[in-house]
């Protein structure tokens, strides 16, 4: 199965801080792991998790042995990067950040009387880069119409990540 | 805030924080927290201080405390329920 990933800088887990066996040319190497959801095993994302853990790099990895399917994640037994996914760069970042940041402003003011205090909010937490302003978006977007408004946003960003960098329905 | 399925506050990781650093916390509530420490700075920060400090305190021994800190600690807590 192929999925993707997002990483530290210099390939390390972001929450592990396992560094990962980074593509040279070729795939890295295999990295095996015993399987227990949000403990160990290779946790990845399905094209629709990828809005939830954006981070810094991201990459292409190979899935294989065991391969669970988590509601916010897939945890497999074993993987290898295959490809840093290069159109995630600093543009792609920014662009996605400001995407939802704009949209933040357009689901706040959509209302009346539109919502001032998420609306202030928008502005300052774009330094803080992509994955906040993703989920203020979403939140706003749950502000108005409960959990299917925050999973509804959370699809438009997926939506827009697929045809940003390129990427292949599995 | 009520709880969300989709999502969890800072003020929730907060009084989950401790389930998380044991590994006790569910499956699905983790990946709610570690999508939270994907955004989120100052949690992040505030875990990993937690974090620093639950190993450092579990170096120390009894014997590495001194004797009138041991005291100490000790009134202080035979004395918490009287305050």
């Amino acid at each position: 199965m192929i999925a993707y990933k997002f990483l530290n800088t210099g390939g390390r887990g972001v929450f592990t801080r396992f560094s990962w066996p980074l593509p040279d040319g070729g795939p890295g190497e295999w990295v095996d792991a015993r399987i227990v959801p949000c403990r160990s095993g290779i946790h990845a994302c399905r094209l629709s998790d990828l809005p939830l853990w954006v981070g810094r790099e991201m990459y292409e990895i190979e899935l294989d042995g065991e391969v669970l399917d988590e509601p916010t994640k897939v945890v497999a037994s074993r993987g290898r990067l295959l490809r840093r996914v290069t159109s995630w760069d600093g543009d792609a970042r920014d662009a996605y950040t400001r995407m939802c940041a704009d949209r933040a402003h357009e689901l706040a003011a959509s209302v009346s009387p539109p919502l001032d205090e998420w609306d202030a909010v928008v502005e300052p937490s774009v330094p803080e880069g992509p994955a906040l302003l993703g989920f203020v978006a979403a939140r706003i977007a749950e502000e108005l119409s409960c959990a299917g408004g925050y999973r509804t946003e959370r699809g438009r960003q997926t939506e827009w990540l697929v045809e940003r960098l390129g990427l292949t329905p599995a | 805030m009520a709880e969300s399925a989709d999502h969890v506050s800072c003020q929730e990781v907060v009084e989950l924080v401790t389930d998380y650093l044991e590994g006790a916390l569910p499956g699905d509530r983790t990946a709610l927290f570690e999508q939270h420490l994907n955004f989120c700075e100052g949690c992040v920060w505030y875990v990993d201080e937690l974090r620093t400090t639950v190993s450092r305190l579990g170096e120390i021994r009894e014997e590495h405390v001194p004797p009138d800190t041991r005291e100490r600690l000790l009134r202080a807590f035979r004395d918490w329920n009287r305050s």
